[in-house]
């Protein structure tokens, strides 16, 4: 029987070609993490079709659940102590007094399914807990999002006190009302204006 | 000049403008709940939960502002957001401090056993149960408001200010997405697209029939007709052209046969699909959008077909200056109008918008 490219399957989002190519992998022998690895550049793929404009939310939003339930299929088969190898670390939080979450869960998902290991610290997140992450994980990058006018003066509070933590840290933010006139305000980094643009601005990170 | 003349100039004004006509000067019609509570001094958790207050303070913040033709919505609740994107929403003095705005909660509300519910069952059904059993009683909350709005529009007009838009008009897309949570509803609509389309084209039928009794009812100047997680920035064109447009363009269809003006309330990004907009009768809607979709792009593909209203940011009106403002809505009345266009907020005014911003908005269309 002729092997299954999952790269290809994964990236034209063909999900049952998915789940039949990893579990006859699997039954070869191959090692769950070298699947992993294959499937990690599926989605390098679909976040190329992305920047080509071939693709859109919807399909990033599809590729990463086909990716996260056959990782989960994986999981059970890694050998005892193995991890993919990430590209970097990001803490990403909705900040303190905003609960909206659509946008950071969707950052959270392509992120993660692109190689990076996320440290969600949820919504309406207070300074101290942003700091406190950035202390443990050591990221390259601190992610921040609001839905809300009012949440920028958290914003800009709280990019403050990441930066007093750890000057090297990159801050982006992101949401609805953001745009590069808040990022100035609030001394972050960058804006991104779409969710795969945390992506582009990871690697770039991640790279230096 | 009596209210009831100024009332009949500034409609004349909108009208003209929505036929791309010359007028005196471009309308300004601007738009906003939690500013208006702000701006006085209004709890919000009062103004959240009294629907008389609420009307009385948006018509008095506005009005007290400049010489603005009309708001376009006269009266508001949180628990409107509610009913319209089948999901709670956190309420001041009840879930969240008594100053804090209101925000949605999005949560998984709405099952995938619900569109077989809604195929077999009908639309208004499922959507009376779920507002009664999964939004705790919603309909004894917004029924008042639905009530009062008459009310609220009148007292607008004996301010002589016209209420373009206190009716809004969603799509089953918009529905099931705020029901299902956007990353669940993208899922469905790969895993189930066949189901999702089928109890989207029930729920239409059953939704234009609502609208339709609505508007015959209340007799609205317009009524806005809602794209918010529908964007064609989240969307590929398949699925767009599958699951969002045909609904949009039948619901503006509608408003349009029932002598009402359809304003597109278009929140994020729609630029790969504004020549779409074309389908739709010319001169006839409002393309109202937030600022995410680039202004420049709007006029230059639809400027001759379609009035456009827009979109002073809201990051500008909370964080900018007054001039900063006045010079951007100065801008918009010189580049995407005169002809053609109203000026207003992109999307809504934010709580935190500062008042002489608002003012600085508003007298950019009468150079006071």
């Amino acid at each position: 029987m002729e092997k299954i490219n999952l790269v290809d399957a994964l990236s034209e989002l063909d999900e049952d070609l998915v789940v039949k190519g990893v579990k006859s992998q699997l039954a070869e022998n191959v090692p769950a993490i070298e699947i992993l690895g294959q499937l990690q550049k599926g989605m390098e793929k679909v976040g190329k079709f992305y920047e080509e404009g071939e693709y859109y939310l919807s399909e990033l939003i599809m590729s990463a659940d086909i990716f996260s339930s056959v990782a989960d299929l994986l999981k059970a088969n890694m050998a005892q102590g193995a991890e993919l190898e990430t590209h970097g670390t990001i803490v990403l939080g909705t900040v303190k007094d905003d609960i909206h979450d659509i946008g950071k869960n969707i950052v959270a998902t392509i992120l993660g399914c692109n190689g990076y290991k996320v440290v969600d610290v949820g919504v309406d997140v207070p300074i101290e807990k942003f700091v406190e992450a950035v202390k443990e994980h050591k990221p390259q990058v601190v992610g921040m999002c609001c839905l809300l006018t009012t949440a920028f003066d958290a914003m800009k509070d709280t990019v403050a006190a990441v930066k007093a933590e750890n000057s090297a840290v990159k801050i982006l933010i992101g949401g609805g009302p953001c745009d590069n006139n808040v990022a100035k305000y609030c001394s972050a980094d960058y804006y991104c204006k779409t969710a795969y643009d945390a992506v582009t601005l990871m690697e770039g990170q991640c790279k230096a | 000049m009596s209210k009831t003349e100024l009332y009949n100039v500034h409609l004349e004004r909108i009208k003209k403008a929505i036929a791309l006509e010359k007028t005196d000067r471009v309308p300004v019609i601007p738009v906003g709940n939690s500013f208006c509570a702000n701006h006085l001094g209004v709890s919000l958790a009062d103004f959240a939960m009294n629907n008389e207050l609420a009307a009385d303070t948006m018509l008095k913040s506005f009005s007290s502002l400049g010489d603005i033709d009309g708001m376009q919505q006269p009266v508001f609740s949180p628990y409107l957001l509610s009913y319209q994107w089948l999901s709670k929403v956190r309420i001041p003095g009840i879930d969240l401090p008594k100053d804090v705005p209101w925000q949605v909660a999005e949560a998984e509300m709405m099952t995938v056993d619900d569109y077989d519910v809604i195929i077999n069952k009908g639309y208004n059904t499922f959507f009376k149960d779920f507002l009664k059993n999964r939004l705790d009683n919603l309909e004894e909350k917004v029924n008042p408001v639905f009530a009062y709005t008459p009310q609220a529009i009148e007292n607008c007009k004996k301010e002589g200010l016209v209420t373009l838009s206190p009716i809004v008009c969603c799509i089953p897309y918009e529905v099931f997405c705020g029901g299902r949570t956007m990353v669940k509803f993208m899922r469905d609509l790969f895993r189930l697209s066949d189901k999702v389309q089928a109890a989207m084209d029930i729920a239409m039928d059953d939704i234009v029939e609502s609208t339709r009794q609505v508007l015959r009812a209340m007799k609205p100047t317009g009524a806005w007709v809602g794209g918010w997680r529908g964007a064609s920035e989240f969307l590929s064109p398949k699925v767009w052209n599958r699951f969002e447009w045909p609904y949009f363009k039948r619901m503006v269809e509608v408003v349009l046969e029932e002598n009402v003006i359809p304003v597109l309330h278009i929140d994020s990004n729609w630029e790969r699909d504004l020549e779409k907009f074309l389908e739709l009768p010319k001169g006839k809607c409002i393309f109202s959008s937030d600022h995410a979709t680039n202004i420049y792009k709007v006029k230059e593909v639809l400027g001759d077909h379609m009035c456009i209203m827009g979109d002073v940011p809201a990051a500008l009106t909370s964080l900018g200056t007054p001039d900063e403002v006045y010079n951007y809505s100065t801008k918009l009345i010189n580049e995407i109008g005169p002809k053609g266009f109203i000026l207003s907020s992109g999307c809504d005014i934010p709580f935190n918008a500062k008042p002489e911003n608002v003012k600085a908005m508003i007298a950019a269309v009468t150079d006071k």
